[in-house]
């Protein structure tokens, strides 16, 4: 029962970070002095020398308040500097707290930089023209050292030692706060990322569907036979010869009226003329042989048939 | 009296320049990135894809798309007025379009080559012949862009593609070429799982620390005397503050996609031995076939000359152009030397092949 509880994970970010420190400060610590012996404080090297800047400014300024540093020249102001931080700097080297051999290439190279700096004829009173200096003199022997440093295969174990126990931290600690806000009944990152989930889903499917609709209107296109551009020209073409038909039944319609009359007259005619037939036979008192009457009576056909196309025309151009 | 008011004067200005300096520092670069006016055409997830609007009258048939890298924003192309090359490439006629990932959040953890390769580039491709009329376009990658527009193009090798420009595209992953990265990344020392796993996506300063420690004095101190210099010069802060603000401006990586970078191109350097495989579809860059200008960086630490050199041979194009620039791998397309070398280059390649 006990085990089980010590398997779960523990709910107090302080506990959890307690453990991240113990695990990370044994990483680190067998990292530098490259054993498995009871964890040092990797801390301790930067206490020290804490240590040592302040005593050393305590011993800077009771120098002051002597009066033997006096009104310095600033080159002998940067020479004390140098010399004083060098000091530091060798006595942390001293305490056997460097085992990369970080603060020996360190005072390797601030004796390369005291040089170059100083055989300058100027010395810069403003800070930043000090560190643009320090900059320039310095930054290539630095990319190099760190270059160097950052290049081992041991900086690279202990850099991946650090990582993974840091991404093991995050992972417990992460799991942790899930599981504390979901005994809380509140929804946590992963609840919403759920949801989000979801509505991204659901976006894809109306993105297939949008997809799925440029594909036909692509593909419609290229399946018609034919282009369907000349298409549709036939089909306005057809569309202006039917307005154009229509028009014309505008026109048909006067047509209509003329030709009616046209007949009427026509018919007028007929009349007329029946009526001078009629007459005729009195006049000559010669009975009508059959023959003869099929003669007018034919006569009588082709002067209505006369009238007929027009009137057959007028018909078809309505039924138009 | 004249000579107390100078001495005030230069007391203030001096302090004026102290209290811009620390405000950067403090409150990060601020510019205003991106400004070439554009529309956005289509979106999927968080992925935008921007149509640049003309300046001129199109001279080209053939279109741009630019795709960026998954890691950082696009607008490293388009800086600002006067020092973008999307600027500079629409005041040149040309239809330009750009593929903008966006942010991914925890919901895209998922997320992988797949999906980018074969989803999200094929769509944003079909979208920009339709916005541009055509029936082909040309493709730009940049950096990781330029490895996804070649997994691309090797998938998809004939028509709509018309031509591919690479830009600083990382190609083949062999150890020994790429310098410190192959010491980061190595099996040994990085397991991308545990990572992945602790993280879900891998954060933006993640990625920005691991490209940082490839040069640590220039990244972190360098950059920072640079603005002390300009400021107490008294130049223009402009171009400093928009590239800054980029390079504070990472995005989180996506889980998988993730852990397939490392694992299958750093680790097993897959791509170039034709061994990437996406939902069964082997990636063989021998298929590809169109035309291809590749720029390089000789001062490029994050992806190294061998890395971009070997699309040459990787590749069955008749006219592969490989062209090397003494720049680094950002200040290729946005340093002092673009403007003169690489926009013109990049420019008459495609001229005469747009259209």
């Amino acid at each position: 029962m006990p085990k089980e509880e010590n398997s779960k994970v523990s709910g107090d970010p302080l506990e959890l970070w307690e453990q991240w420190y113990e695990t990370t400060s044994k990483a680190w610590s067998q990292s530098v002095d490259g054993s498995n012996k009871a964890y040092v404080d990797p801390f301790a090297f930067y206490r020290t020398w804490a240590k040592i800047v302040e005593n050393a400014q305590g011993q800077m300024q009771e120098q002051l308040k002597a009066g033997s540093f006096g009104i310095m020249e600033p080159k002998e102001a940067w020479k004390r500097w140098f010399e004083t931080t060098t000091d530091i700097w060798e006595k942390a080297i001293g305490g056997d707290l460097d085992p990369l051999g970080l603060t020996t290439q360190w005072l390797e190279m601030m004796e390369d930089a005291r040089a170059r700096i100083l055989a300058g004829a100027n010395i810069p009173a403003d800070p930043f023209t000090f560190m643009k200096q320090w900059y320039d003199a310095t930054n290539e022997t630095w990319a190099t050292l760190i270059g160097d440093i950052i290049g081992t295969e041991r900086f690279m174990e202990s850099a991946s030692q650090f990582l993974e126990s840091y991404a093991s931290f995050y992972r417990t600690f992460r799991r942790a706060n899930e599981e504390f806000f979901s005994n809380l009944q509140l929804p946590t990152r992963s609840d919403i990322a759920r949801v989000a989930e979801l509505v991204i889903a659901v976006e894809d499917k109306v993105e297939q569907i949008d997809d799925a609709i440029e594909d036909f209107e692509d593909n419609y296109t290229k399946a018609v036979p034919g282009n369907l551009d000349e298409r549709l020209v036939h089909v306005e073409k057809k569309l202006d010869a039917l307005s154009a038909s229509l028009q014309e039944l505008t026109t048909a319609d006067d047509l209509e009226k003329r030709l009616d009359r046209v007949e009427s007259k026509l018919d007028k005619l007929l009349v007329a003329l029946e009526k001078i037939e009629a007459k005729e036979p009195q006049r000559n008192s010669k009975p009508a042989t059959p023959n003869s009457s099929r003669a007018q009576e034919s006569k009588r056909e082709s002067s209505k048939n006369q009238a007929l196309p027009a009137e057959t025309e007028s018909v078809s151009r309505r039924t138009k | 009296m004249s000579q107390k008011n100078t001495t005030q004067a230069d007391f203030d200005s001096t302090f004026k320049k102290y209290r811009t300096g620390m405000q950067i520092i403090l409150e990060g670069a601020k510019a205003d990135t991106g400004q070439t006016p554009k529309e956005v055409i289509w979106t999927k997830n968080k992925a935008k894809l921007y149509h640049y609007e003309p300046m001129v009258e199109k001279r080209f048939t053939v279109p741009i798309l630019i795709i960026y890298a998954l890691i950082n924003r696009p607008y490293v192309l388009d800086l600002m007025p006067g020092n973008s090359f999307v600027e500079y490439m629409v005041k040149h006629g040309f239809d330009v379009f750009m593929l903008d990932w966006g942010t991914p959040g925890d919901e895209d953890k998922k997320l992988s080559f797949e999906d980018y390769v074969l989803d999200y580039i094929p769509r944003a491709v079909k979208k920009v012949l339709r916005a541009a009329h055509a029936d082909e376009t040309s493709l730009l990658g940049y950096c990781m862009g330029g490895t996804m527009t070649a997994m691309y193009a090797a998938l998809f090798p004939d028509k709509p593609l018309k031509n591919l420009v690479l830009l600083t595209a990382p190609i083949d992953f062999t150890p020994d070429d790429m310098g410190m990265f192959g010491l980061m990344t190595n099996p040994k020392y990085f397991n991308p799982d545990h990572v992945v796993e602790a993280f879900g996506n891998i954060p933006g300063d993640f990625i920005d620390t691991g490209n940082r420690m490839l040069k640590p004095v220039t990244n972190y101190v360098g950059t920072y005397i640079t603005m002390w210099d300009r400021i107490m010069q008294g130049k223009s802060m402009d171009t400093w503050l928009a590239m800054n603000k980029w390079v504070n401006d990472g995005v989180p990586f996506a889980g998988e996609a993730f852990r397939q970078w490392i694992k299958e191109f750093y680790q097993q350097n897959k791509l170039v031995k034709g061994e990437v495989i996406l939902r069964g579809r082997r990636i063989d860059l021998s298929n590809i076939r169109c035309p291809i200008l590749s720029v390089a960086g000789s001062k490029d630490h994050i992806c190294s000359l061998p890395q971009a050199q070997a699309i040459k041979r990787v590749v069955s194009s008749k006219e592969v152009d490989f062209h090397v620039v003494d720049a680094g791998h950002v200040g290729l397309m946005t340093g002092s030397g673009a403007k003169k070398d690489v926009w013109p280059t990049i420019l008459h390649w495609l001229e005469s092949r747009s259209k």
